[in-house]
């Protein structure tokens, strides 16, 4: 969420497709409507993804209101909301309002140079798992359907592709793919689909087309964005792989997430602004 | 007054509450559902394992012979035989339930209930092991033992061709899609954990029933190798998991892991069925759930600290001594405390898992993590059972007998929903209210259809649906993309909001 957004001229007309975030919302909510269909619509997930949502944004709310006052910004918590929904698995309801909280709270008060640290709905996943001890990741619960990998990879494209930050995406799914194939296909000697079946897993898409491609949260520049994605796929596919640590995306992003800033020192760019994120890109080309 | 008010408010709530929680749980015979399923318990903290595997191997046992990949070279007494009462015993305690409630009566207790599945192993056909060219083969033979009534070897391999001779040469059936899963494990630096019967021992032990095997070792892997099972399969297998861990729930990390259908109200004439109707609606699960799911049939608190272990309770929650046969290492003594008190002490969480695999669905072995879910779950259907009403003197008995009519109609429904049985064959049953009542008997009553995507039919049709869905998304973008022409005030709101 930008926080400037407030100042900048009104002369960005602003339309339904003119904000990238209502891609995102779309694409989010595009899933989890597919989801509870696939599930007929399980009651004690409808309430956790109504407690995520109505949380989400009054918490946002409330911290706007006794800061920037920027109330726009409840679409940044919305899709917030909606990743927590799909990702964070809770025993009792109750702990999903202290992963809203988290999420949110860290975009205020974990800041630097005006950009907020950490992917809000990762720090809000990572966090509640660390301090409650009822909250997980279920890196199998979305299956391992081939169809979402057309869906949500073609639904996450036209979304990065308006940020612009398809890079990250490509580099990471790149990187971690590859390593897969190397060791389990090549070297260990496994057939074909025990590698489509590890690429296709819902929640490594999920994590690839919505969470890394965060503009906020990643390097403005770009060739820092590839090296960031790059590591990150090395020390992920380290942990699934030898350690047998299976949710390891997730929670690399989270303590990979500081180095955002070193990146940026490094190789200086633009920020990254929501609201004229087409019209930038646009003069951009 | 206001207090005496308040009382009789708060019995009046408790009465559903009490209803819902008691109920007698209903037996159904001594078969298994599930003939040919295999059966493990896994046991883990921390970087421990026990696996137990029972194999219900159907033939002569000179033929039996098991051949596992494992993550270290076990020792002796790391291997172990248990008697196969602990299967049974978890089964019994853990598999779908069926209870019966009557209408206005206390429930009377009746005890029952049935077991499921068999082990089919990978069995290759045994004869005496032949210790020629070992070396040439890069097969080395890293401990040999005799555990009960079986002969075990553990072998490390160099490559999956010469182990492949090896176990031919020794002349084990071995299928010929075995190489290209053996080769992965033997890269993954796996030993192999070879199995026959002893017969001579078996003889000694006076054991006539093959019992089951358990193993203990150390890794930080929380898997099952079942791929190396698929390869001389046919068609699917099911495969029974009882897991013990110490925090929570324990569910596959490469699969999805569903809750199977539960808290079901079914038609009464369903208790000698019960066995065909649960495997049928597992089937339909199986087949909804893009036939690679893991499904949950059974997870409970089995701590110390938690008084009630089932409920209802088909048989007695396990106790330190079953604990213990099933390998639960990290289980401790104490004297029992209280009533229904547990003769064990500290955390304990339990958890069921059937999976139905195959080759083709199935391409990775199973992966497990141990969530930190702690809250209960069975897979229960319930009978309600009517009562006999005198219409003549009793003035409520019409409502009744309607009420009793309605009730009958949504559970043949949702035995069509379950399990896709033809409910045109059970019409007896809502007709014989029917009579009673002197409506007609007819099929028509029944409703069929449903709205839009809540089809209420024996089998919904998603077809329609998906059109709707479809053809409503092309309406909103047509509206999105003419949003100008159609709503030209449309610019106000957006400012207000936007």
């Amino acid at each position: 969420m930008n926080t400037k957004a407030i100042e900048l001229p009104k002369k960005y007309k602003l339309s339904l497709f003119h904000d990238t975030r209502h891609f995102q919302i779309l694409f989010l909510g595009s899933f989890l409507v597919m989801v509870l269909f696939a599930n007929d619509f399980p009651k004690e997930y409808l309430f956790q993804i109504g407690a995520t949502i109505s949380s989400c944004i009054v918490f946002q709310l409330l911290f706007t209101h006794f800061t920037t006052k920027n109330y726009n910004s409840w679409k940044s918590a919305l899709i917030t909301s909606l990743g927590l929904s799909l990702l964070l698995k809770v025993d009792v309801i109750y702990w999903v309002f202290l992963a809203t909280f988290i999420a949110i709270g860290s975009k205020f008060l974990i800041k630097y140079n005006g950009k907020h640290i950490f992917n809000p709905a990762n720090v809000g996943v990572v966090g509640t798992i660390l301090i409650s001890q009822h909250a997980w990741i279920s890196p199998g619960q979305w299956g391992s359907n081939i169809i979402y990998l057309f869906v949500i990879g073609s639904l996450g494209f036209l979304v990065i592709k308006r940020v612009a930050r398809i890079d990250i995406a490509l580099a990471f799914i790149g990187t971690f793919g590859s390593l897969l194939f190397f060791r389990n296909i090549l070297y260990l000697g496994w057939p074909i689909d025990f590698w489509v079946h590890q690429m296709t897993n819902g929640t490594l898409m999920l994590f690839t087309f919505f969470m890394i491609t965060d503009p906020i949260t990643t390097p403005n520049n770009q060739k820092a964005r590839l090296i960031f994605a790059i590591i990150l796929a090395s020390i992920a596919f380290y942990l699934a792989t030898f350690k047998h640590f299976y949710a390891a995306p997730v929670w690399v992003l989270l303590f990979m997430s500081p180095l955002t800033i070193l990146f940026d020192m490094i190789w200086k760019d633009r920020k990254f602004s929501w609201q004229n994120s087409v019209s930038s890109n646009q003069k951009n080309k | 007054m206001k207090k005496k008010v308040i009382l009789i408010l708060m019995v009046f709530m408790m009465i559903p509450l009490l209803q819902s929680f008691c109920g007698f749980y209903v037996s159904t015979g001594n078969s298994k559902i599930f003939n040919q399923a295999s059966e493990v318990i896994l046991v883990r903290d921390g970087n421990k394992n026990t696996i137990t595997m029972n194999s219900d191997f159907k033939g002569d046992v000179k033929d039996f012979a098991i051949v596992i990949p494992v993550p270290t070279v076990l020792k002796e007494n790391d291997i172990k035989v248990v008697k196969k009462d602990i299967f049974n015993k978890l089964n019994q305690y853990s598999e779908p339930r069926l209870v019966e409630y009557y209408d206005e009566h206390p429930c009377q207790p009746r005890v029952m209930y049935d077991e499921m599945v068999v082990t089919k192993s990978v069995a290759f056909n045994s004869s005496r092991a032949e210790q020629k060219k070992d070396k040439e083969l890069g097969v080395t033979i890293e401990a040999k033992y005799t555990v009960g009534e079986y002969d075990i070897l553990i072998l490390s391999a160099k490559e999956s061709a010469g182990l492949k001779t090896w176990l031919l040469q020794n002349d084990y059936k071995i299928p010929a899609k075995a190489e290209e899963v053996l080769e992965p494990y033997i890269k993954s630096k796996m030993n192999f954990f070879v199995v026959k019967v002893n017969l001579v021992e078996m003889k000694k032990l006076g054991r006539n029933e093959l019992s089951p095997i358990q193993i203990s070792f150390e890794s930080e892997k929380f898997m099952l190798p079942i791929r190396l099972g698929m390869a001389n399969a046919n068609g699917p297998q099911d495969l029974i998991i009882y897991a013990f861990t110490k925090n929570g729930r324990v569910e596959s990390t490469n699969y999805r892991t569903v809750k199977i259908p539960t808290d079901k109200n079914i038609p009464t004439f369903m208790r000698p069925k019960f066995q065909e109707f649960y495997k049928d609606l597992f089937t339909k699960q199986y087949k909804k759930y893009g036939k690679n799911a893991v499904f949950t049939e059974y997870a409970w608190d089995l701590s110390s600290h938690n008084y009630q272990k089932c409920d209802p309770c088909s048989t007695t929650p396990p106790s330190y001594a079953e604990l213990k046969d099933a390998g639960v290492f990290f289980a401790n003594y104490r004297t029992p405390q209280g009533w229904q008190g547990s003769d064990y002490e500290g955390n304990l969480f339990f958890t069921r898992l059937h999976v139905r695999y195959d080759r083709e669905n199935f391409p990775m072995d199973l992966q497990f993590q141990e969530t930190m879910d702690q809250q209960s779950f069975q897979g229960r259907y319930i009978m309600q059972h009517s009562v006999n009403v005198d219409m003549n003197t009793c003035t409520e008995g019409r409502r009744y007998y309607n009420d009793v009519l309605n009730r009958r109609e949504n559970e043949l429904e949702t035995l069509a929903n379950l399990t896709n049985w033809d409910i045109d064959n059970y019409e007896d049953y809502t007709n014989e209210i029917r009579t009673k009542l002197g409506y007609k008997t007819s099929k028509s009553e029944i409703k069929k259809g449903g709205f839009l995507f809540f089809s209420n039919g024996n089998t919904p049709d998603k077809t329609l649906p998906s059109l709707l869905l479809l053809s409503g998304l092309a309406l909103i973008s047509f509206f999105i993309y003419k949003r100008k022409m159609l709503f030209p005030k449309l610019a106000v709101i957006k400012n207000f909001l936007f």
